[in-house]
């Protein structure tokens, strides 16, 4: 990135010209010579005009008259002394402000006149700015006010883009920058230039010009300039047919992304439900409990947590806080991934030890027990961190968004979808590629020949189900990171995910995974189709329940040649 | 069925017939039971309709329906549109219109709402609206052969999609607040405590109503093959029978019996609105029939009562709870009451029949392996409510 100034290129704006011209603006006595003066300053200045310009503005600088009558514009510095003085810094080389002798010169705010400005001072000032800020080195400030100059439609400030032009090499300003100079343009006098700059708009598919380029097209027809009017209906076709392209990419990339929620959240079901046959209606609450686990390692990061559960008793809990911040701070999503799985799959085993392995054979029964436990569980992470969502602090690199050819690539949608691939890649690997795998495909596929040959069948039951619920953990984890967090967050999560493992076909991942993208895809476009995300919902079950019509074991079909499956 | 136990049957029930409809009643206008507990009690009769529904989907038919609530709710809310009308001009803005509408800025009313004004057609409404969704649901789940929890999955799905709708302020079903400020209905002040009296009557003959034509129905061969679809749907398919069209029947009949409880309901609450009409409702009324006991009739009616009145006393006593233990207390009675408490008795005498023998046979010898015995298949469920 170019890191200079313009400032650097060239002789004649060397900061101290540029001081002088402020200070020479600051000691005129008429505001209409102050505003001659500021026009005077050089434009390409950098950012030390604006600093001083602002400065002036907030009446932070301090015009000190000495006995002759010369003006001395100064700023103030370091701490007030008994009398109420402090010691000043001379504009024009920030050099300490001295007498004749070399003693410093205190000055009392309070009795030295402030620099003023009216309003035409004012909106020197801000042209100034704004032609300053075209040079600025940072980036984004360039940026913008590239793009901010070009919305302006105003033909003075052409020169300084196209000067601007020549020099500018950053690829994203250089585009902004000729956007920019086609919207100028396309208020220029010459017809010519208007339909070369319409053109121009139209091929790079320049969204903010719409507005522009539909008062230029009833302009042009009211003046009776065909041309002109043509070309910016043409431009303007050109960009419309550009939005709906970026608006379908961006439907489909937030399809995926709402596709890779499901996908994370419905994953772990699709062990317990499509592998083991487990309707687990406290599944959840596994995620809440992979949520929460998140949340107190975050605490622990940060300033500690003190519980006090089940409110009537006096039994509080304190969990003293590492005090971290900075980059140590944002690891905790990494140690709390690990913790989240643990504190599930564990809870996982225990309910499977304690209800679930008696019910194997009663499916339904299970919905009904699994729904007591998420009641208890509910309940239980209520009474112990109350019933408010907890805040979590989302980390800093998951705000902002990475925009290419006008579409917007939100961080947290990239990460929601990174993080499904890795889910899924782990999943994949764990179930064909390690002897638990193995073990876990075995059972699933016939369990009586697993157990004849020496597979313990009972102790596999529980380990998958850890797994399933280990990996509700994970995806409790991911959820805290884009959703609020409660004790009742999971059942926002619970239909979805059965509906999502019940139209991939029960007991195929891969079915899962394709349906958990097709979902999303289809909400998203049906949201933006219908403009409202409820209707869009309540049509996506619709088109589930139609769905399974067609096909009422879902995508893939787990052949068998028993009846009753 | 032998004919005693017929005539045994009919005494209790008649009874029962006499309590609800004549004794407690007459206790309240006398002052022995204040209006109050009449309400609530009415409220739990049409509690126990909701629960004889589910009870002949699941306990009957092996049908777990997670959609109960949401014809229960569409029944009150057909109610609901008669008795919001019949507010008239006592709302808050003195419009004609109820209330919600004339907020979100009609300024006549919709034309669906216009022939709720009349009552017949209401109570129509209360059996046709349900009817149809439960067929055209039923019809397409049951010919493309869903089952089991597959068919729980998806009306829950229902569920959800329809709770979304009636979220939404432009059905102009009131949105988030449903319905409620009732005031007349036929004529007669809705809060005075002759109307809820009244009220109660209506619910308990409309409930032994539901319980005598359930008790004719699973008595009759329809009932046998209901029963036999629920232990082997398979074998009756090879049998010959449509077993598509005998779950669909059923289906559609306990939406409007669950609908004619919810419309019951309202009446006697005074208030309807979407969150009734959630997933965790249904599995609610599906608590109150495990823990009654389900496959048999009288086993629905003892929960729905029993886990309210319960409900009713531990929210106040112990509001935090309460959740606890009505969610360990489910989970336990799903494991280790599969008849529910109808059952109860009998399980026990057979445990105890099963320690004497044991203790005996331990006395004579100690070696019999504990598996032997301990190792009993679960019976299917008695299929008659009067097993006791």
């Amino acid at each position: 990135m170019r890191s200079s100034t313009l400032a650097a290129d060239g002789p004649a704006t060397s900061e101290a010209t540029v001081r002088a011209a402020v200070v020479e603006a600051l000691t005129k006595q008429e505001s209409a010579e102050q505003v001659a003066a500021i026009r005077k300053i050089p434009a390409d200045a950098g950012p030390i005009a604006t600093e001083l310009l602002t400065l002036w503005k907030e009446g932070g600088i301090y015009l000190h008259e000495d006995d002759e009558g010369k003006i001395t514009p100064v700023t103030l510095t370091g701490e007030k002394d008994a009398d109420g003085k402090q010691a000043a810094l001379l504009v024009l080389d920030k050099s300490p402000f001295k007498d004749a002798e070399g003693k410093p010169i205190l000055i009392d705010p309070a009795e030295v006149s402030g620099a003023e400005t009216d309003s035409n001072i004012r909106r020197a000032m801000k042209d100034l700015t704004d032609m300053a800020a075209l040079s600025n080195p940072d980036l984004k400030i360039r940026l913008r006010a590239v793009s901010d100059v070009g919305l302006e439609l105003n033909l003075e400030k052409l020169p300084a883009l196209l000067e601007r032009q020549k020099v500018e090499t950053h690829p994203g300003v250089k585009k902004a920058l000729e956007q920019s100079i086609a919207l100028t343009q396309l208020k220029s006098p010459d017809d010519a230039e208007r339909i070369k700059a319409c053109a121009a708009l139209g091929a790079m598919g320049s969204i903010p010009s719409q507005d522009a380029l539909k008062t230029l097209a009833s302009e042009a027809t009211k003046e009776g300039k065909k041309e002109v009017a043509a070309a910016a209906t043409a431009a303007l076709e050109k960009i419309a047919a550009h939005v709906k392209v970026v608006n379908t990419a961006g439907t489909m990339f937030r399809g995926l992304s709402t596709g890779s929620i499901l996908l994370v959240v419905a994953i772990g079901l699709a062990i317990t439900f499509g592998l083991m046959g487990v309707i687990n209606m406290a599944h959840g609450e596994l995620l809440v409990v992979g949520a929460y686990t998140t949340y107190v390692v975050q605490c622990i990061f940060g300033a500690g947590l003190t519980l006090a559960p089940f409110s009537q008793s006096s039994l509080t809990f304190t969990i003293p806080g590492m005090h971290a911040t900075g980059a140590t701070f944002s690891v905790y999503f990494l140690v709390a991934l690990p913790c989240s799985f643990l504190m599930a799959a564990l809870v996982g085993i225990g309910l499977e030890r304690g209800i679930i392995r008696f019910l194997y054979k009663r499916p339904l029964e299970s919905l009904l027990a699994t729904w007591g436990v998420s009641i208890v569980m509910q309940q239980l992470l209520r009474l112990i961190f109350g019933p408010q969502n907890v805040a979590l602090e989302s980390p800093a690199w998951l705000s902002g968004s990475w925009v290419v050819n006008d579409i917007a690539f939100n961080w947290n949608r990239l990460f929601v979808i990174g993080f499904a691939v890795i889910i899924i890649v782990l999943t994949w690997a764990v179930l064909n590629k390690t002897p638990l795998g193995l073990l876990i495909r075995s059972v699933m596929q016939n369990r009586d020949m697993a157990a004849c040959m020496g597979v313990r069948t009972e102790r596999v039951n529980m380990l998958t189900f850890g797994f399933g619920s280990g990996l509700a953990g994970l995806a409790g984890a991911f959820i805290s990171q884009i959703d609020n967090v409660g004790p009742y967050t999971g059942q926002n999560y619970i239909v979805d995910s059965f509906m999502t493992v019940v139209v991939g076909g029960v007991g195929n991942m891969i079915g899962t995974v394709i349906s958990a993208l097709g979902i999303g895809v289809v909400d998203q476009s049906l949201q933006q189709i219908l403009g409202n995300p409820v209707l869009g919902k309540i049509l996506v079950l619709g088109t589930i329940i139609l769905f399974l019509q067609w096909r009422p074991q879902g995508i893939f079909v787990t052949r068998s040649r028993s009846l009753e499956s | 069925m032998n004919r005693s136990f017929q005539r045994r049957e009919s005494i209790i029930f008649f009874a029962f017939a006499l309590l609800l409809v004549v004794i407690l009643p007459l206790a309240s206008s006398i002052g022995w039971i204040s209006p109050f507990t009449l309400n609530t009690w009415g409220k739990y009769l049409s509690y126990a309709i909701l629960a004889i529904a589910v009870d002949l989907l699941w306990g009957y038919t092996g049908l777990l329906s997670l959609g109960q609530a949401l014809f229960f709710s569409l029944g009150g809310y057909m109610m609901g549109m008669y008795l919001m009308l019949m507010i008239g001009k006592l709302g808050q803005y003195k419009s004609d219109l109820p209330d919600f509408l004339v907020f979100l800025g009609h300024t006549q009313l919709p034309a669906i709402w216009k022939p709720f004004y009349s009552f017949p057609f209401a109570l129509l409404m209360v059996v046709v609206i349900p009817g149809i969704l439960a067929f055209i649901f039923g019809y397409l789940a049951f010919r493309s052969r869903i089952k089991g929890v597959y068919f729980s999955i998806l009306t829950q799905a229902l569920t959800y999609g329809a709770a979304l709708m009636f979220f939404r302020n432009d059905l102009n079903m009131g949105g988030n607040n449903g319905f409620t400020d009732f005031r007349f209905i036929l004529g007669a002040d809705i809060r005075s405590d002759g109307t809820k009296r009244t009220l109660f009557i209506v619910t308990a003959i409309v409930l032994l109503g539901v319980y005598a034509g359930c008790r004719w129905l699973t008595t009759t061969k329809f009932g046998l093959i209901q029963r036999a679809v629920r232990d082997s749907e398979n074998r009756v398919l090879f049998s010959g029978y449509a077993a598509a069209n005998y779950k669909l029947f059923v289906f559609v009949l306990c939406a409007i019996i669950a609908s004619l409880g919810g419309s019951l309901f309202v009446t006697q609450v005074g208030i309807i609105n979407p969150s009734e009409m959630t997933t965790q409702k249904s599995l609610e009324a599906v608590v109150w029939v495990a823990v009654g006991g389900r496959g048999t009739l009288i086993g629905p009616i003892l929960g729905a009562i029993g886990v309210n009145s319960l409900q009713s006393w531990a929210t106040r006593a112990m509001p935090d709870y309460w959740l606890l233990f009505l969610g360990a207390g489910f989970t336990l009675a799903v494991l280790f009451m599969p008849k529910g408490l109808v059952g109860l008795p009998l399980q026990l005498r057979n445990a105890f029949v099963k320690y004497k023998s044991r203790s005996a046979a331990d006395e004579d010898a100690p070696q019999i392996p504990a598996a032997a015995i301990t190792v009993k298949p679960t019976p299917s469920t008695p299929s008659s409510p009067s097993a006791e």
